[in-house]
């Protein structure tokens, strides 16, 4: 030890606290909440503790480590390649047997672990005393308690991993028994294994076995490539076991493995280590809590109520401070018009950044408590029940109940991100329930499209706007599963898939943690705000500036001036409206003449069946880039023909007083917003996740369907008001 | 179907509002998990279905001969089963290829 850095891995079951004791450790800001799978790639960080620095990995949650999911591959492959000098086994202290059958898969590989005994406060809660050193002696490993959330006991864990990374000692495989057939089956296998040096470099002679056993796809695979003949003969051994237990018992051998593994946990368990202070049949506050936010009948009808109760309290309690904001970029802009002399600079600090990144930022408070809701949601566990409850739904509409957790991250309660909720479908085994996810989940109303949809809401439906925020989620919803459906029955037909998922318990969520979380993300948004958006809103200033007017135009509007100058050189008042008119009419024929003007123009003719005019179009094409731009352009664009800042109305009330908008080009371009193409980060993570044929299918397809979608609400909606 | 028929069928809308009324529970009932219809403790009796989701369920701890606790039936389409300690969520497809026998 010393200056090489020890490389030490986390690993466990699902929402057991590995990615929590990783943020703790390395003071990272990893996404964790109280739902399973949220780690599905693994994470690296660093730290030091006693002068040794620790290259620590974060594998995503496995209950297994045979290849039944791409998490359970990705952590085998971490530890059998990467090899980490310790392993760092996060073990639930509240449901050991179940989090046990991990561990005697690592004792199985001989790997160098070290248990965490985690959430020992949750353990002492349920009445469960566990007997660490009874545990440690039995398993013949160290066992550390520690309660991740806090971080107690976990300095005294490190010691201790450290302890095991430089112990000279190699870890020998633990050898369970698998009853009399699979023993001997066994013993055949690992004589022709070791004979040959089948996998040897990888694996453990007997944990290779083990896997022959268990039929593990991934193993054969690798051993049919390795070494065919050798992969040949152990597939027979395991074909005639196998045959000879399906006649006997009715079974295959992974049951019996996983039986024998379970055996073993009791065994050790029966020995002192676990006792339970209250009746072990007895329900959990938990489970009671569940007999009634699940119910078939009124769990929906909870979680409807829960969902508009968040934007109730979104609406209302962000009120005053987004008109605090409004309140401070008016100012901010008045005193850039006041200060700063005519010319490109004022027209773009006022036009491009204040108006437009302004616009923006002015959401920072609406976001952050809608943040904190969806914080409370998450870390209570209640999220895990909404995926539960919407698995029937989803199975309906051809999707997998894993589909679920993919839609909440990218936006199904609003104010979440496309971008990780695509790498999230990581987790569905199907590929073709995986791809019709995959390019549904931009359809939920992420943190971007959220302003928009406030914007427009707030403008146009003032009375009822937690209502309509609900509404437009549930179109959202409606939506993404509808074109799912057709996804499944077209280009995506195929089987579905079996949904199993552990549901983690309630827990109340600490106030450190839902600041945390509330924080991490509106600092996302901030920063989006204040960098990617602050340039493309620069950008498409410059495009709606250059290349100006002719010089011509601009001499005949000069002229104009001059002469209501002297004519009404004794009316101030009357004077100044008809230079301001003037002035507005000259900014409007300089953005028509602009670049972004003229493609705006370009696209007109056809946008203006879904009552888009040019400006709308100039937003519009500005949210490719990223859906937050659509406001910040918005800004830029209706800023641009309001002369004096300090006059200017909000955006909302600049949309309210222009003729070509109204109640019913709201609602076309709130929905041709909410489905059109994807942003261009969420169309390159489409593109890394499956193909870029995928990637353009899906801007192609979504921005067809939300055109047509919005001609229809937009044609109907004229016919009928 | 008449309502006799309905009531007939230990499962059926009719005999659970009756069991609503009354405070009646079901018979024993041995069969595939997605059919029992009330909330209770069972045991497993067999795994049918794909191989592959078998042994999934198996390193999940539901294995024959395991005692188990039917939290929320749903009707028959999705399940909450308290097994080893946590609660597993089990779809339909899945339910109905564990075979329980209600204790």
């Amino acid at each position: 030890m010393g200056n090489k850095p020890i490389t030490m891995a986390l690993a466990g079951n699902p929402n057991a606290g590995k990615t929590t004791l990783f943020n703790h450790l390395t003071g990272a800001r990893q996404h964790v909440g109280n739902y399973p799978g949220i780690t599905v790639d693994h994470k690296e960080g660093s730290f030091h503790q006693d002068g040794q620095q620790i290259s620590i990995t974060d594998l995503p949650g496995t209950y297994s480590l045979t290849a039944y999911s791409v998490e359970e591959v990705v952590s085998r492959d971490f530890l059998t390649t990467a090899k980490p000098d310790v392993v760092v086994n996060i073990v639930d202290a509240s449901n050991l047997e179940r989090n046990l059958y991990l561990s005697t898969q690592f004792l199985e590989m001989g790997l160098p672990v070290i248990i965490a005994l985690n959430m020992m406060d949750v353990a002492k809660d349920r009445g469960i005393e566990i007997r660490v050193e009874k545990l440690s002696e039995l398993l013949e490993i160290p066992i550390v308690p520690i309660i991740a959330r806090s971080g107690k006991g976990t300095k005294e864990l490190i010691s201790q991993a450290l302890e095991v990374a430089a112990s000279s000692k190699t870890m020998e495989p633990r050898d369970i028994s698998y009853g009399e057939d699979l023993d001997e089956s066994l013993m055949e296998l690992i004589a022709t294994i070791e004979q040959t040096s089948f996998l040897s470099s990888a694996y453990p002679a007997r944990f290779t076995a083990i896997k022959y056993l268990e039929h593990d796809d991934e193993m054969l695979r690798k051993g049919q490539a390795a070494a065919p003949e050798t992969a040949r003969k152990l597939e027979e051994i395991v074909s005639k076991t196998s045959d000879h237990l399906q006649a006997t018992m009715d079974v295959y051998p992974e049951a019996i493995i996983a039986d024998h593994r379970y055996g073993f946990i009791k065994a050790i368990l029966r020995q002192g280590v676990l006792t339970h202070k209250f009746d072990t049949d007895r329900l959990y506050t938990s489970d009671k809590i569940d007999k009634v936010l699940t119910n078939r009948l009124l769990g929906p009808v909870i979680m409807l109520a829960i969902l508009f109760g968040l934007y109730q309290f979104t609406f209302s309690w962000s009120e005053l401070p987004v008109s605090w904001m409004e309140a401070l970029f008016g100012w901010l802009g008045g005193v850039v018009e006041n200060t700063l002399p005519d010319g490109l600079l004022k027209s773009m600090i006022i036009s491009g950044v204040i108006d437009g990144v302004g616009g923006v930022l002015g959401f920072v408070p609406l976001i952050m408590f809608m943040f904190f809701g969806i914080a409370v949601l998450e870390d209570s566990g209640y999220l895990a029940r909404v995926a539960f409850m919407m698995d029937r739904v989803f199975h309906f509409f051809g999707l997998h109940g894993s589909s679920v957790m993919p839609f909440i991250v990218s936006g199904g309660i609003a104010g979440g991100c496309a971008v990780p909720g695509v790498m999230a479908t990581r987790t569905l085994r199907s590929p073709k329930e995986r791809m019709a996810t995959l390019l549904t989940v931009p359809f939920m109303n992420c943190g971007a499209k959220v302003p928009v949809l406030v914007l427009l809401i707030g403008a146009f439906f003032t009375e009822h706007k937690a209502l309509y925020m609900f509404l437009f989620t549930m179109l959202a919803w409606l939506v993404a599963l509808v074109a799912a459906k057709f996804l499944r029955m077209t280009v995506l037909r195929g089987e579905a898939t079996p949904f199993v998922m552990e549901l983690p318990p309630y827990r109340f969520p600490t106030f450190r943690g839902l600041v945390i979380h509330t924080w991490e993300r509106t600092w996302q948004y901030i920063k989006k705000a204040g960098t990617v958006i602050l340039g493309i809103s620069i950008l498409l200033w410059a495009s709606m500036t250059f290349p100006g007017l002719p010089q011509s135009e601009q001499d005949l509007y000069e002229s104009q001036r001059l002469e209501i100058t002297e004519t009404l050189a004794k009316q101030t008042e009357k004077l100044q409206d008809a230079l301001t008119g003037i002035n507005q009419e000259e900014s409007a024929a300089t953005l028509r003449n602009s670049i972004a003007g003229k493609v705006g123009l370009f696209f007109e003719p056809v946008s203006s069946y879904a009552g888009f005019d040019w400006r709308t179009n100039i937003a519009m094409l500005g949210g490719f880039a990223a859906k937050e731009v659509i406001i910040s352009t918005l800004g830029t664009v209706y800023s641009m023909g309001v002369i004096e800042a300090d006059k200017a109305s909000s955006l909302g009330d600049r949309l309210v007083k222009d003729p070509h908008w109204n109640a019913v080009v709201a609602v076309s371009a709130l929905i041709f917003i909410m489905f059109y193409a994807p942003c261009f980060v969420t169309v390159v993570c489409i593109a890394k996740e499956s193909s870029w044929k995928w990637a353009l299918f899906s801007m192609t397809f979504n921005t067809i369907f939300a055109f047509i979608a919005s001609v229809l609400v937009f044609q109907l909606g004229s016919m009928f008001s | 179907m008449t309502i006799q028929k309905l009531n007939k069928k230990c499962c059926s809308l009719a005999h659970k509002l009756q069991q609503c009324k009354q405070g009646k529970r079901c018979k024993r009932h041995h069969g595939p998990l997605s059919e029992t219809c009330q909330a209770g403790k069972l045991k497993i009796c067999k795994l049918t279905g794909d191989r592959k989701e078998c042994a999934k369920m198996a390193a999940l701890g539901v294995l024959p001969g395991q005692e188990a606790e039917l939290i929320c039936s749903q009707g028959g389409s999705q399940c909450l089963l308290k097994i080893h300690g946590g609660t597993l969520s089990i779809d339909q497809n899945t339910s109905s290829n564990i075979i329980v026998e209600t204790i």
